[in-house]
């Protein structure tokens, strides 16, 4: 790497720190009345970052993306969404800086695939750019405005969403395990076209994700185990085998290829 | 989709005029005597508005009930609101309470309704909001119950109240006047205001209330706000004609397969349709085996049980 080259991911380092989207400090959550759930969790994401939230089953990662997300309230701590504590937010002003996608997307009425995508612009009064056509343009699903949710594929309608989250804008995306129950294929089709999305609109993305291979394939990753953060880092830092260990309670080997790449082996 | 309302509206206007002047009797609207007039504003135009205004009712909250519920198969029947109303009213009918007149038996209908409304809503409601599992759970117990307490109270009482219980329960427009249309129509129109205002969050909320969080709505207040519509339209329709099955599950099905599930053209469609729907269903009912009138809710039921069945075989639009 030339020196020059250096010095531009410096700036763009201290450029992005200013931007701190969303900053969870020491958050606790508890479902009624049990020992805490989610016990002093802090991090914060940064404008544009694209992260991996890994654990286990029951780690607490859907919590966390709640949290994130307003849906539930910490019961202690701070959540604070572009400085300002995420409760604070109005509904429809929230709705403008972030969105959240669930693991389940069950659906009994057969809503056409363009009703649903529009419906990402209930936040606004006026409209932004992005039309309902060209978000589904963006997710491949150009030629299907009027095929109706019910009859597409798990994968297809995991996409559909994802363009009614494009088309609602938000400068932050929580998805969770948006890659569950889908084909190797469409896993890697959906990973790639997330962060090519990601690349494209600037948006930062929080996944959470329980698939190390796939954690492999993030810049950043926080790890949490039943609802600590174990680390938060880079690949190199956060995916050792040590602490896969502690959070997965399995033996694993971690081979790294010269190229860059790494893969996980049980 | 505008086209598609403007026809329908056109549709029932033509069917309006045919049930006017069709019936037991024929009515050429050209030359019409002084009994014919009579026949047709004290008695066919009441009864037409009244069905109008009841299918109307059924079809907008059982759109906006299955989308509450999120659940296809819902019918504003299932919230026990009817069997509410149905247990005051027979009460009534059957002990000869008249102290309002003939608005006496829909006010106690309407009364009944309310309270289990309230009742069914309190039982639905748990941390700051309602659930959709808790509410239908809430709604079929109530309604057991008080079928249970209707089948107790008909079964003891003469054979004159019995008929005429019973012909409220399958729903009867022969008791339609126009003292009690104000009413009605206040509050179906109430009712339908509200829910079109919240077209877009009742979107949202088929979608889950995570993703309705996510869309900038609060799903719980938006449900509570939802719940109170289909309760006005609902008390308001069974005080109206008693208890007409079907339009409520049926309706919104076909409005979703001509307008789409979009609610801000799927409500205003299905209040069109069930109101088509009742008018044509009254009018069989009056004519088919004239003089003898059917309760409209006999029709509707046979004509709506081979269709609910047929969408049960249909994936696209149950997906279950």
């Amino acid at each position: 790497m030339s020196s020059v080259s250096k010095e531009h991911e410096v700036n763009k380092n201290i450029s992005r720190s200013k931007n701190t989207i969303l900053e969870f400090e020491h958050v606790n959550f508890s479902y009624e009345r049990s020992s805490p759930f989610i016990d002093g969790i802090s991090f914060s994401i940064n404008n544009g970052e694209f992260i991996g939230l890994l654990g286990a089953n029951g780690s607490g990662k859907s919590t966390v993306l709640k949290l994130a997300g307003g849906i539930l309230k910490a019961s202690n701590g701070h959540i604070n969404l572009w400085g300002k504590s995420i409760q604070s937010y109005k509904n429809k002003d929230r709705a403008k800086l972030l969105s959240y996608l669930p693991q389940i997307l069950d659906m009994n009425i057969p809503f056409t695939v363009k009703e649903l995508v529009s419906m990402g612009l209930y936040p606004y009064d006026i409209p932004p750019e992005l039309t309902v056509n060209e978000a589904l343009e963006m997710v491949g699903l150009g030629g299907k405005a009027e095929s109706l949710i019910t009859n597409l594929s798990g994968g297809e309608r995991r996409r559909v969403y994802i363009a009614m989250t494009l088309l609602q804008g938000a400068g932050l995306v929580l998805l969770d395990e948006p890659l569950a129950n889908l084909d190797i294929k469409y896993q890697i089709e959906l990973l790639k076209l997330l962060k090519e999305l990601q690349e494209k609109r600037e948006i930062a993305v929080l996944m959470a994700l329980h698939d190390i291979n796939i954690a492999l394939q993030f810049k950043k990753i926080i790890l949490i185990k039943e609802g600590k953060v174990l680390s938060i880092g880079k690949p190199e830092v956060v995916l050792t085998e040590d602490l896969l260990k502690q959070a997965f309670d399995v033996e694993v080997e971690i081979r790294r290829h010269d190229s860059g790449g790494a893969y996980i082996t049980y | 989709m505008k086209l598609k309302l403007i026809v329908m509206v056109i549709i029932a206007f033509v069917i309006f005029g045919v049930a006017l002047f069709i019936g037991p009797k024929f009515i050429n609207p050209f030359s019409i005597n002084e009994i014919e007039r009579e026949i047709l504003f004290s008695i066919r135009l009441p009864r037409v508005i009244v069905s109008v205004l009841i299918g109307a009712a059924l079809g907008a909250s059982g759109a906006v009930l299955q989308g509450i519920l999120r659940n296809p198969l819902a019918d504003p029947y299932i919230l026990g609101i009817s069997s509410g109303a149905a247990l005051t009213a027979v009460i009534g009918i059957i002990s000869g309470l008249s102290f309002l007149g003939i608005v006496t038996i829909p006010v106690l209908a309407f009364i009944g309704a309310l309270i289990t409304g309230v009742f069914v809503g309190a039982m639905g409601w748990k941390r700051g909001g309602f659930w959709p599992e808790r509410l239908l759970l809430a709604g079929v117990g109530l309604g057991f119950l008080f079928s249970a307490m209707l089948m107790l109270i008909m079964s003891i009482s003469s054979d004159e109240g019995l008929r005429r219980a019973t012909l409220w329960i399958f729903g009867d427009l022969s008791l339609a006047d126009w003292s009690i249309i104000p009413y009605g129509f206040v509050f179906i129109t109430a009712g339908f205001a509200i829910a079109m205002s919240r077209a877009k969050a009742l979107n949202s909320l088929i979608l889950g209330d995570e993703l309705s969080h996510s869309l900038g709505f609060s799903p719980r207040k938006e449900r509570f706000i939802l719940f109170i519509s289909v309760g006005l339209m609902t008390a308001a329709s069974v005080s109206l004609g008693g208890m007409i099955g079907f339009i409520g599950l049926l309706v919104p099905h076909i409005g979703r397969f001509f307008v789409g599930s979009d609610n801000k053209s799927l409500i205003p469609f299905s209040a069109v349709a069930g109101g088509i729907l009742l008018c044509i269903s009254d009018l069989v009912a009056k004519s088919l085996l004239s003089p003898t009138e059917l309760p409209a809710g006999i029709i509707t039921a046979v004509i709506g049980a081979p269709y609910f069945l047929y969408l049960l075989r249909r994936k696209n639009v149950l997906s279950i």
